[in-house]
């Protein structure tokens, strides 16, 4: 009996299992902001404020505030969310009507328990959800048109203009907005500047100017010849290997998104100079079976590396004696500077029954003054133009010298790019990081392992 | 005859109520989601639109698919390598402690203590014992040898799983082997030596043949565990480097998540008869005298 049970347990126990996360963005916090309409950030600001000034919400007469309660399901982290016991309290004050269930989710385990909950019909309201899942979520319909709930406005503004123009194109799909982006992710070099100065060693601004530092800061520790301490972490898989790719003016796949397009000269080069970074030691290859990279922070194997806001916090909580040390910059580019772009996104699903409060919870969440919790307290970059201009995203930082690193992020938000959202992104992005391996380990030539990518990717796309 | 009928059926009244809460368990938990993950498996279905009937093409496009067929190896790879290691070891662990040596418990204890120890907390800390700087090259370079970054190579990273899964499971075998050990009448020993057997003839003629049921216990139950290993590679290699340690279950897992649950119910089947048929061949073989 236990034999003929076990498959169909262990399937029910995949739909218990697996998880993920992510963020990124652009624009100077010291220059008006434009959003992707056009409009002065500031005077969406402006007239953000001045909606919500206007105080608690009086119901309008369309709106159904016969009571309910939402539930909401949160990877922030129980001590990282944004949405803190205080700000759900003032949002059920305003609305009433409204509870609000909040439930603590592992970002690991999320996107299984979430497919499980929408297969059996009993999804939450409102689901924070990593970008690099919506391609995948929203080609199965799963999620409601916030575009369609919202009548195109948020807080009495449009959309369109509280947004810029990446995180406003990561958020649709189609003809619809499939989420609403409440952080983002865009990758910029993190280095520690006290390494460079010591070796007389300008910032970084192109890949010829990444390997010099990484040769002149890389050092052989143990003396066996292997340079093994102050390495730049070459990260095999698809959001780090797009970065150069994009960087390097190409793309990922054709622009009617029907083949792959990044096996051509652009990817291979852009894969070659990483692998140049490995082969000579003072890139130090770093996969997902390395482990997570703060234990190689704080041993100083590594001292660059590219990533997104959310490492700022793994950096003054991992590595919290190194203050002072690191910075952060643009990405070294070769012809323009590039990035992917992904974050967090607030979603409804289709089958939540009660869509319209949970549009007001999304709302209120991306209120200026509530967006920046997502900076205070979750670490994260805040997605709305107007949080990206508030106060506590311009000051200068301690940990990093005195820089204003969302300066340098908001800055790699404007050439940023999302993933393509097609329904087999996922089979592309695992056949790229599987192909990455074996060329990054030198098993095969760049153009072999991108070929061999781009033969999976195809067949997926076909399909 | 219709008296006769009904009298037995009331004699047997008590008998049915007793087994309808498992016979209830078993149809609800167990028959219905078979039934319906084999429906599934022959459609292509998200979870949210209705499912479309497909026949067996899910199943055509897995086992004509070099990398599935490559998953499946691996899987094959991980089993043997562990079937082939894993009882041995638990046996002759097993046949040292059944001496009269002395702290036997302590050493039984110590054997069985890692398969206590949860298999992603394991996992876990051989990950790290595997890091390119971690302690297994260390000890290596104090002989003056070279280790290499186990978990990133393609042609050690699988190994390396499966000496993680052996070191975490082998004590349970040692512990099952021993309990068996243990019920083979001394007489039998003392008899073969009467006859003039050494150590190898009383281990071939006389314990071997006494462990036959748990051999076939082992690795049944082996096989069954090995076939779906899924923690261990989560935990260390995510499928990784390249596909190389990518396993049946893993992709499963993965293919649910990308809301196919056609083909992850297809590759459910595809495991379950892979599994039936393993099992069925090994209870013969233990039938067999």
């Amino acid at each position: 009996m236990s034999r003929l049970t076990r498959p169909v347990i262990l399937l029910a126990a995949a739909v218990l299992a697996a998880g993920a996360c992510g963020s990124a963005a652009t624009q100077s916090p010291t220059s008006p902001v434009t959003s992707a309409s056009g409009a002065p950030a500031t005077a969406t600001a402006a007239a953000t404020a001045a909606a919500t000034a206007a105080g608690p919400a009086t119901p309008e007469a369309s709106i159904d505030t016969t009571p309910v309660t939402l539930t909401v399901w949160d990877y922030y982290g129980k001590d990282t969310t944004p949405f803190t016991p205080d700000a759900i309290a003032a949002f059920q004050k305003e609305y009433p009507w409204i509870t609000v269930d909040r439930q603590d989710l592992d970002w690991d385990t999320f996107i299984q328990k979430f497919n499980t909950a929408v297969a059996s019909g009993q999804s939450p309201d409102v689901a924070t959800l990593d970008m690099t899942w919506i391609p995948t979520l929203a080609s199965n319909d799963v999620l409601a048109d916030i575009k369609t709930l919202s009548g195109g406005a948020m807080n009495g503004k449009p959309i369109a203009d509280q947004y810029a123009a990446g995180p406003l194109e990561a958020m649709t799909y189609g003809d619809k907005y499939v989420t609403a982006m409440s952080d983002f992710d865009a990758y910029v070099l993190y280095y520690r500047a006290d390494l460079l100065e010591k070796a007389g060693i300008a910032v970084p601004k192109t890949w010829d100017d990444l390997r010099a530092a990484a040769k002149a800061i890389a050092k052989d520790a143990n003396g066996d010849g292997k340079l093994d301490k102050y390495r730049y972490a070459v990260r095999p898989n698809t959001f780090h290997f797009s970065q150069f790719l994009f960087q390097n003016g190409g793309s990922l796949l054709t622009p009617d998104n029907t083949k792959a397009a990044f096996n051509g000269p652009e990817g291979v080069s852009a894969l070659e100079f990483n692998q140049s970074l490995v082969a000579d030691g003072s890139g130090l290859y770093w996969s997902d079976a390395s482990g997570d990279l703060p234990p190689a922070l704080a041993d100083e194997r590594v001292a660059m590396f590219s990533d997104g806001p959310y490492y700022m916090g793994l950096l003054k909580s991992g590595v919290p004696d190194q203050a002072g040390k690191w910075r952060v910059a643009i990405a070294p580019y070769s012809k323009q500077p590039g990035s992917y772009l992904g974050g967090t996104g607030l979603s409804i699903p289709a089958s939540s029954a009660h869509q319209a409060a949970a549009w007001k919870f999304v709302e209120y969440f991306l209120r200026p003054e509530q967006q920046t919790l997502v900076y205070t307290v979750a670490g994260a970059m805040p997605a709305t133009t107007a949080a990206l201009q508030g106060p506590d995203l311009t000051k200068p930082d301690p940990y990093f010298g005195g820089q204003i690193p969302s300066v340098e992020f908001l800055e790699t938000l404007k050439t940023s790019t999302h993933f393509p959202y097609v329904s087999a992104w996922s089979d592309i992005d695992t056949a790229i990081g599987e192909n990455l391996d074996a060329a990054l380990v030198g098993k095969v030539t760049a153009q072999k392992a991108l070929d061999d990518a781009a033969a999976a990717a195809d067949a997926a796309l076909a399909k | 005859m219709a008296r006769t009928i009904a009298k037995r059926f009331r004699a047997g009244v008590p008998g049915y109520v007793l087994v309808a809460p498992a016979v209830l368990v078993t149809v609800v938990f167990l028959v219905i989601p078979m039934i319906q993950t084999g429906y599934w498996s022959l459609t292509v279905y998200n979870g949210v639109k209705p499912p479309q009937f497909v026949g067996l093409q899910n199943y055509i496009d897995l086992l004509t698919d070099p990398r599935f067929l490559r998953i499946i190896q691996n899987t094959v790879f991980f089993v043997v390598m562990g079937m082939a290691i894993g009882p041995v070891l638990g046996l002759a662990s097993a046949v040292l402690l059944n001496q009269s040596v002395r702290l036997r418990a302590l050493f039984r204890t110590t054997f069985f203590l890692p398969t206590m120890v949860s298999l992603v907390a394991v996992a876990t800390v051989w990950k790290m014992l595997y890091q390119d700087q971690g302690m297994i090259n260390q000890v290596l370079a104090t002989f003056g040898l070279s280790g290499t970054d186990w978990l990133n190579d393609p042609t050690t990273a699988l190994p390396a799983v499966v000496v993680t899964s052996i070191w975490q499971g082998f004590g349970f075998e040692t512990v099952v082997f021993l309990a068996a050990l243990q019920s083979i009448p001394r007489e039998f020993y003392d008899a073969a030596r009467v006859d003039g057997a050494g150590a190898w003839a009383q281990f071939r003629h006389v314990t071997l043949p006494g462990l036959r049921y748990t051999i076939v216990f082992v690795y049944v139950v082996g096989i069954i565990g090995s076939f779906q290993v899924f923690d261990q590679v989560f935990v260390m290699t995510q499928g990784r480097p390249g596909i190389s340690t990518r396993t049946m279950v893993y992709e499963l897992v993965e293919q649910f998540q990308n809301l196919r649950l056609g083909t992850a119910s297809a590759i459910a089947y595809i495991l379950l008869i892979i599994l039936a048929v393993m099992s069925y061949i090994q209870i013969r073989l233990g039938e067999g005298d």
